[in-house]
């Protein structure tokens, strides 16, 4: 035993109990005395700590270093920016993995590459001699450096807990690094890991803190997890092991690289690799697994088998190297296997809650027939027994953190309760529940959905009259001098209507031409989108057309609107950044002391670097003008062609003087949603001000063509009617309302903050600049308070701040007044308001208050209460009813 | 001490007679060096058991280790609460009982607690 190497913390550990043993030339803690079960399940509920200092850290520097790891790593390391880190494998001729790796980007002039501690000597011997002829030196720095694997939901808050409250990442995502101050003493930190968590970090130390840092984690209730459950948390995962899922194969041979998931992301063909080590065994491995994800299985020796998880069905468990058969056919051996223990959760959805109950299920991962498809159900060969087995999809869900989420094989949803009887006992049902629902939402609850309005009883009815069963497509004809013709006849009163409602919106946002057919906001952006991209492309249609890119805007973390983000209304626009290989997006950078406001000189400097082809302000979460003069003023002075547009969904109805007035400012294109703040019917618009003269009224043209017959064919016209009707209310009664709005909202935010809830925001304006509020409740709590507020008739949303993971992980309320202002709420009213929330937060039953309160605010304000305006609605309405 | 009635085998069961029965489970020493016990597998009432051959295997999250018959005769009864309580073998070894054992007609050679301690120090 002797010469087997320990790390910084060999002593803690014997100390604690561990049990050691020899892992790869390393004398390492298995398992401490409470045992891997519980050290397990501990990682996933709280926080697991590992000793990874093991693992080889090594220094890469010199000038050639991006091009001597772009030769030797499948990653394209040219996207690795500074504070970013990276997966990998190192590639052996043959396109086997020598080894898999992490790379990080701590330091502007150097990178470190983070290998298995079991295959340290042997990378270091293949990976020297192909330094010749670059300048780039790799130094073993394993000894200088100790590194601790903190990992699970609590993992965050301890590790706030000694940052002093600093952000341990600037963002809160995976592979994002820093380097802060854990009580005084430097530590570069990785949201990283190996056990699947969403939550997790790999803190690097200096050798002589790496003691007192792991003491520190277990006095704050982290537990230390060894190399035993390292391993079951890994395989719950679904991630690899050399040695098992990598290298030599069951078979004898080696493993290709493509055969295991991860490859997907940790190779790259990026162009900026030149050639790289075993490039072209690589890309037909690729073009393998490309044709067999397509479920086309000619090129299968290429890739004959997959590493896929398993699930054993029969009672029994799974261990590496037991084979797996179809029939009397071998397809394939388990790599990796155990039983592992997981908490059992109650309920559906969000709803659900993890129980202290522990359960137990036999899965692993395997090396199997590249023909085998998920759900295929297959037997083992488990110590002379077939037992049966199925590949399921995955084992663990990562997408609703702060917890990693265990996929039990074969769960079913509850199916919801159908309504009983015949089609009039259903016609009836839903009628008598449509009328409850709409008692409920607007007599007895407070509203505050910041996405939502009440429209008017002259909208209601318009909106539902006649012309909402109608066709009546129209596009402008060069022949007629631009005059709109319509395909359909009986449809004169609409056109009329529909000339007004943009006389009436062009008024609303002082500029010259507006497009009010699209039928939402994110409609509204995908046809700008798309109408920017065809303008890019309109003097070349022989080659397929160029996307978008660099576009700049709001990070949907702070705030931004899927309406603007590649996964949403920008997906089939935006370019890829050749060098990330990743969507040609720039966010706005955010002030340091707060997060929801654009730093503005920072954003200049982007803007320098990238020159984005496009800037799009605007957000979901909004307590701030946007800096859009700033901008404007910038681009105009630096000569830098783009374009700004404004989506204004939540902040429509409030333009002008109590917000900001995009079109003064120097947005070019605004577009919206028309029932949010404005309270019409939902639908969406987009306004431009170009000129007749200007060039970029050709791109208004290509607008017009792309909401019809590019996105919509008949648009919506009982919607379009009642939007009229708004239109009307609004520029009748904009000055109060949008006043009463934004003061609404203040008051909210103080009152809030009085009753000692942390409302967010800058308390030196307010809080808000918007119709909206938005209030910390506690990290992870957010649905939970929701859902209480709901069952007290106060309805809000959850909402995940600037540094949370997502939207399980939600740890505020998102509120807005623009309803409740409609209603008569003044400062009084969300005093009281206010009031109710805090008394429901701290689990008082407010129920009847708040639907007395409410009843009181029945009468709709900022709209026509004209006697003679409710008679002609009567008699329209009785009209209907006929 | 709670074992000091029993006797062991060199393979790590227990032995101990009780209502005419032959009772057999895992020592200490055992279930500690297997750590978790995750899964069991345990013959049914009436297999015969072979002394020094496997009856059945246990699993623990490392592992799998056969369960050695410290005796020959006939199963006449198994622990089915071991197929979902297997973690029983960690919490109380002496307590838990795997199989019970009638028509005992050979016995490997058994050590007394005393003397299974002392074999137990050479094992680690």
């Amino acid at each position: 035993m002797s010469e087997l190497k320990r790390t910084q913390l060999y002593d803690v550990h014997v100390a604690a109990g561990a049990t050691m043993v020899d892992f790869g030339g390393w004398e390492m803690p298995v398992q401490y005395p409470e045992g891997i079960v519980s050290e397990h399940l501990y990682t996933r509920h709280a926080c697991g700590i590992f000793d990874v200092s093991h693992m080889g850290r090594i220094l890469v520097e010199g000038k050639d270093r991006f091009a001597f790891l772009q030769h030797v790593v499948t990653s394209n390391v040219g996207a690795l920016e500074l504070n970013r880190s990276q997966y990998c494998i190192i590639q052996a001729p043959d396109g086997s993995a020598v080894d898999d790796a992490y790379l990080y980007c701590f330091e502007e002039d150097n990178l470190w590459l983070v290998i298995n501690a079991a295959n340290i000597d042997k990378d270091l011997a293949y990976l020297t001699p192909l330094l010749a002829g670059y300048d780039c030196k790799l130094t073993n720095i394993s000894a200088e450096w100790a590194c601790i694997a903190v990992q699970g939901p609590k993992s965050k808050d301890i590790l706030t807990e000694l940052s002093g409250g600093e952000p341990l990442t600037i963002e809160p995502i995976k592979n994002r690094l820093n380097i802060v101050k854990l009580e005084g003493r430097t530590a570069r930190i990785a949201r990283t890991g190996y056990t699947g968590e969403p939550l997790g970090f790999e803190v690097f130390v200096k050798s002589e803190d790496v003691v007192w840092l792991w003491n520190r984690l277990v006095e704050l209730g982290a537990k230390p997890a060894g190399l035993g459950a390292r391993d079951t948390l890994r395989m719950e995962a679904g991630l690899p092991l050399y040695g098992h899922e990598m290298g030599v194969g069951p078979d004898g041979k080696n493993m290709p690289i493509f055969a295991v998931p991860l490859a997907r992301f940790a190779v790259s063909f990026s162009p900026q690799k030149g050639d790289f080590v075993a490039k072209d065994i690589l890309a037909k491995q690729r073009a393998a697994f490309v044709k067999i994800m397509n479920r086309d299985f000619s090129a299968i020796e290429d890739l004959p088998y997959r590493i896929m998880p398993i699930t054993l069905l029969d009672r029994g468990v799974l261990r590496k190297d037991m084979e797996i058969y179809k029939g009397d056919k071998k397809i394939g051996w388990v790599t990796s296997g155990t039983m592992i223990p997981y908490y059992i959760a109650e309920g559906e959805g969000l709803e659900s809650v993890i129980t202290d109950a522990v359960a137990k299920r036999s899965i692993g991962m395997c090396y199997i027939a590249s023909d085998t498809l998920v759900d295929d159900v297959v037997e083992v060969d488990v110590r002379g027994r077939r037992l049966k087995a199925v590949i399921p999809e995955s084992h663990l869900s990562l997408e609703a953190p702060p917890f990693a989420r265990p996929l039990i094989y074969g769960t079913e949803l509850k199916k919801m309760e159908a309504p009983v009887g015949d089609g009039l006992a259903k016609a009836l049902t839903l009628i008598a529940k449509a009328e409850r629902n709409h008692l409920w939402r607007q007599t007895e609850c407070i509203n505050l959905i910041p996405s939502e309005n009440t429209p008017s009883r002259a909208v209601q009815i318009l909106s539902g009259s006649d012309p909402n069963f109608r066709y009546a497509e129209h596009r402008k004809t060069k022949a007629f001098y631009d005059k709109d013709i319509f395909y359909y006849q009986g449809t004169k009163f609409i056109d009329e209507t529909e000339q007004l409602l943009v006389e009436e919106m062009k008024k609303y946002f002082g500029c010259s031409e507006v497009e009010t057919r699209v039928t939402s906001g994110q409609m509204a952006n995908t046809a700008v989108f798309s109408s920017l991209m065809d303008f890019k492309n309109r003097l070349d249609r022989k080659n397929d057309p160029k996307r978008l890119g660099y576009v700049m805007n709001n990070h949907i973390i702070r705030g931004g609107h899927l309406s603007a983000q590649p996964m949403g209304a920008l997906h089939d626009f935006i370019a890829i950044d050749p060098k990330t290989e990743q969507n040609a997006v720039v966010n706005f950078p955010v002030l340091k002391d707060n997060i929801y406001k654009i730093d503005v000189e920072e954003t200049k400097k982007l803007i320098d670097q990238y020159r984005p082809e496009f800037i799009i302000f605007g957000k979901s979460m909004v307590l701030h003008r946007e800096p859009v003069a700033a901008i404007r003023q910038f681009v105009d002075e630096q000569k830098i062609p783009t374009t700004i547009m404004y989506d204004m969904a939540h902040v429509l109805g409030i333009i002008g003087p109590s917000f900001q007035d995009p079109f003064a400012e120097g947005a070019e294109i605004v577009t919206g949603s028309t029932h949010k703040s404005f309270f019409g019917p939902q639908r969406g618009v987009i306004a431009v001000n170009y000129k007749e003269d200007e060039l970029k009224y050709e791109l208004w043209k290509t607008i017009e063509r792309r909401v019809f017959p590019g996105s919509v064919s008949n648009h919506h016209l009982g919607t379009q009617l009642g939007m009229l009707m708004a239109a009307y209310e609004m520029n009748t009664f904009r000055k109060e309302y949008q006043a009463a709005v934004v003061n609404g909202a203040k008051c909210l935010a103080k009152a809030l903050a009085d009753e000692g809830l942390a409302v967010e925001g800058d308390p030196a304006i307010g809080y808000t600049e918007t119709h909206q509020v938005v209030v910390s409740v506690g990290y992870g709590q957010g649905s939970e308070v929701a859902e209480r507020l709901e069952q007290n008739n106060i309805i809000v949303n959850y909402q995940a701040t600037p540094d949370e993971e997502g939207f399980t992980a939600s740890g505020a309320l998102r509120m807005g007044v623009s309803e409740m202002v409609r209603f008569g709420f003044g400062e009084a009213e969300f005093k009281k308001t206010a009031a109710l929330i805090a008394a429901c937060i701290r689990g008082e039953n407010v129920k009847e208050d708040v639907k007395k309160f409410r009843s009181e605010y029945q009468t709709m304000r900022y709209c026509f209460d004209d006697k003679t305006v409710e008679n002609a609605l009567d008699h329209l309405a009785g009209i209907m009813r006929r | 001490m709670e074992h000091l009635n029993y006797q062991f085998s060199r393979s790590h069961e227990w032995v101990k007679e009780e209502d005419g029965l032959t009772w057999v489970g895992i020592s200490d020493f055992a279930q500690n060096a297997l750590g978790d016990v995750v899964f069991i597998n345990l013959p049914e009432v009436g297999d015969e058991v072979t002394a020094g051959d496997p009856f059945g295997d246990v699993e623990s999250v490392k592992a799998v280790s056969d369960l050695v018959s410290p005796v020959t005769g006939t199963v006449a009864e198994i622990n089915e609460e071991l197929l979902d309580s297997p973690e029983l073998l960690n919490s109380a070894p002496y307590e838990t009982w795997i199989i019970k054992v009638e028509n005992v007609t050979d016995t490997e050679e058994l050590l007394s607690a005393a003397a299974y301690d002392a074999f137990c120090e050479t094992e680690e």
